[in-house]
């Protein structure tokens, strides 16, 4: 099974790029087949907006509930933070008239420590395969998880908020606020979710098949989606309405401050 | 026809107004129709929303050379408003088959070297014909004459880099008095900006044929972003009593996109730059899962078949080009993808009989579907 040698501990890697400016757009795509793999055309209008910098932050994003449809989104937002563990590869077979058909699953996790975590899940006929799309896939599902306080309020929060549960397939997974220095009190393979997602301190309960592991961890994920999604007080002041990144940008870009049509031959008018 | 062309970013045009020919393939700019009289009627260079004029996305030489059909006159155009409000909708966006009936092409010969006779006359004679013949052309703006003479001499050369050079040599030589580009200079049209066909920027495309799908993964070999880690450390598992067990095969699944975006997504990530994809006959790469019909040829009623299909990275390098310059960027635009179909026979869209050559060329209207984001 042919693999990069990667880093031990998993550290993602910063995208090579990105010290680069936006330099000379006009000149900048010549001879275009040298690095085409490695330079991200985006495809989306978010994916647009984060290459030109209009967007700092997931933060932004996730406000307004804007679809991610590129993993290098959250690679320029995120960065060098971004770390990444292989969890578990395993085949899965099917079986067909001519024997066995093995192909590997992977799941990934991906998380900054600081509240974002996503993970992935994919199938391939090669580990490697397998590994990288995982990896992709975990990227495209990163969530913020919400932390708060188990008593005081002093320091950096620092577990769940509040008691919250997740569930897929007959697994379910119940977080409840710890204090501090409690540790993560879970089972070995969640435990690595939560340490991804950033938060220090919680006890968790299981209940169903958490032989299926795969199973436990798409719970313990959903378990983290949900901190978000739950109302305390805190929300309960009105929501003022932002405009969300399309719309900011759009209003930007309605200004008169374009010329239209008219050009000159001998010189170039700026904007 | 199974192999997917590839359309790729070229060169820019020097200047995204300059006249190339019928049989080269671009983004953005004018559109080089193959005669100056093709006869198009006005509603089908305006946008059916708000009125105004279209102006020109691609335009794509597209000749057909099959066992059954042999074309080499055929050009597709696309056509878009570039209005806020009329970027998502189907109905501002215009798909133009123009080709030459087939029994043309046993007179001229090869079609490479028999050009049209009315686009032959002097240099000289050239410039004072353009204001004439621009005015019969409906809804397009023709400003650089005069920069335009000399590239004539040079029509029949195909070569890209040929048509960029010349224009940057023409610009040099090009005198002030058709500087100001505006249509009020020519003197000729009574509606001034209102029917000057807007001009997104221009680049030309070189073909590329897709490779195939046992490269991807060396390509996603490539990403530097994504790291592995050694398999050792995941063997550490096995240890203690956790099986993971009970897993199937499944398909992938992220947050905010579907299996058949994702897979969408990986052939864009295999060839980032890719501007359209062409296929004769083939099958489109859909980003959503819905795909409305295509409807039959409006001329001999057979079905329509898929063509080509325009990529974003298309919406992106126009809108970073015209940060760089003055050129309308249109903002509205956010498609996913734009399919074109065209009909399956390819069908003589006009009425043809013992006439000359110039009146053998045909303006068909091929359906556009749009999937959004």
């Amino acid at each position: 099974m042919a693999e990069r040698g990667g880093e031990r501990g998993g550290f993602g890697r910063g995208r090579g790029d990105r010290g680069r400016g936006r330099g000379d757009r006009r000149g900048g795509r010549r001879g275009g087949r040298r690095d085409e793999e490695e330079k991200w055309v985006p495809v989306t209008k978010l994916g647009r907006l984060v290459k030109e910098g209009r967007i700092q932050s997931l933060e932004q994003i996730y406000l307004h509930s804007l679809p991610v449809k590129e993993h290098q989104i959250v690679d320029t937002l995120l960065g060098p933070q971004l770390k990444d563990e292989v969890m578990k590869i395993m085949p899965v077979q099917k079986q067909t008239r001519a024997g066995q058909r093995t192909r590997f699953k992977a799941f990934v996790v991906v998380g900054d420590g600081n509240g974002h975590v996503g993970l992935g899940v994919k199938c391939s006929k090669e580990v490697a395969t397998a590994i990288r799309g995982s990896i992709i896939l975990a990227k495209l599902s990163v969530i913020p998880v919400r932390r708060g306080y188990w008593g005081n309020k002093i320091g950096k929060p620092h577990t769940v908020p509040c008691k919250v549960t997740g569930k897929c397939g007959s697994v379910t997974v119940r977080m409840v606020p710890a204090p501090r220095g409690a540790g993560i009190v879970a089972a070995r393979v969640p435990k690595k979710v939560l340490q991804f997602a950033g938060i220090e301190d919680v006890f968790t309960s299981s209940r169903g098949s958490t032989k299926t592991l795969g199973n436990f961890v798409k719970a313990t994920f959903d378990c983290l989606m949900k901190t978000y999604g739950f109302l305390t007080p805190d929300f309960w002041r009105e929501t003022r309405f932002t405009k969300s990144p399309f719309q900011e940008y759009t209003d930007l870009l309605a200004k008169p401050n374009k010329a239209i049509v008219l050009e000159d031959n001998t010189e170039r008018v700026e904007a | 026809m199974g192999e997917i062309i590839l359309g790729m970013p070229g060169p820019w045009a020097e200047d995204c107004r300059e006249k190339a020919d019928h049989y080269t393939t671009k983004i953005g700019g004018l559109p080089d129709w193959p005669t100056p009289d093709l006869g198009i009627k006005d509603d089908l260079l305006r946008c059916s929303l708000c009125g105004r004029s279209l102006c020109l996305v691609a335009q794509v030489y597209a000749p057909i050379s099959s066992p059954k059909l042999n074309l080499e006159e055929r050009v597709i155009y696309v056509l878009g408003c570039p209005m806020p409000k009329c970027g998502s909708d189907p109905r501002s966006w215009r798909a133009l088959r123009v080709q030459k009936c087939h029994s043309e092409m046993q007179l001229d010969g090869n079609g490479q070297v028999a050009k049209p006779l009315e686009e032959d006359p002097a240099p000289i004679l050239r410039t004072n014909n353009y204001l004439e013949e621009d005015s019969s052309v409906t809804g397009s703006g023709r400003e650089e004459d005069e920069s335009d003479s000399d590239m004539d001499l040079q029509e029949f050369a195909r070569a890209l880099s040929e048509a960029s050079s010349l224009a940057s040599q023409s610009k040099k030589q090009s005198t002030s008095k058709h500087s100001g580009s505006t249509v009020k200079a020519m003197g000729t049209k009574p509606r001034v900006n209102d029917l000057s066909m807007p001009v997104v920027p221009c680049f030309y495309i070189y073909s590329q044929k897709e490779q195939s799908t046992g490269d991807k993964d060396a390509i996603c070999a490539s990403y530097s972003s994504l790291s592995i880690k050694e398999k050792q450390s995941t063997a550490t598992d096995t240890e203690d009593e956790e099986k993971w067990e009970g897993e199937t095969y499944e398909y992938d699944r992220a947050l905010g996109a579907d299996r058949t975006y994702l897979k969408f997504k990986k052939q864009l990530d295999a060839h980032p730059e890719q501007c359209f994809r062409y296929s004769y006959g083939g099958n489109p790469l859909l980003a959503t899962t819905d795909l409305a019909e295509c409807g039959t040829c409006k001329f001999c009623g057979s079905s329509r078949n898929y063509e080509m299909q325009l990529m974003p990275p298309l919406l992106y390098f126009l809108h970073e080009a015209a940060e760089c310059s003055s050129t309308y960027s249109p903002e509205g635009w956010s498609w996913m993808t734009l399919i074109i179909c065209t009909c399956s026979k390819s069908c003589c869209p006009s009425f043809c009989g013992d006439k000359r050559v110039s009146c053998c060329w045909g303006v068909a209207e091929e359906a556009i579907i749009i999937q959004d984001e």
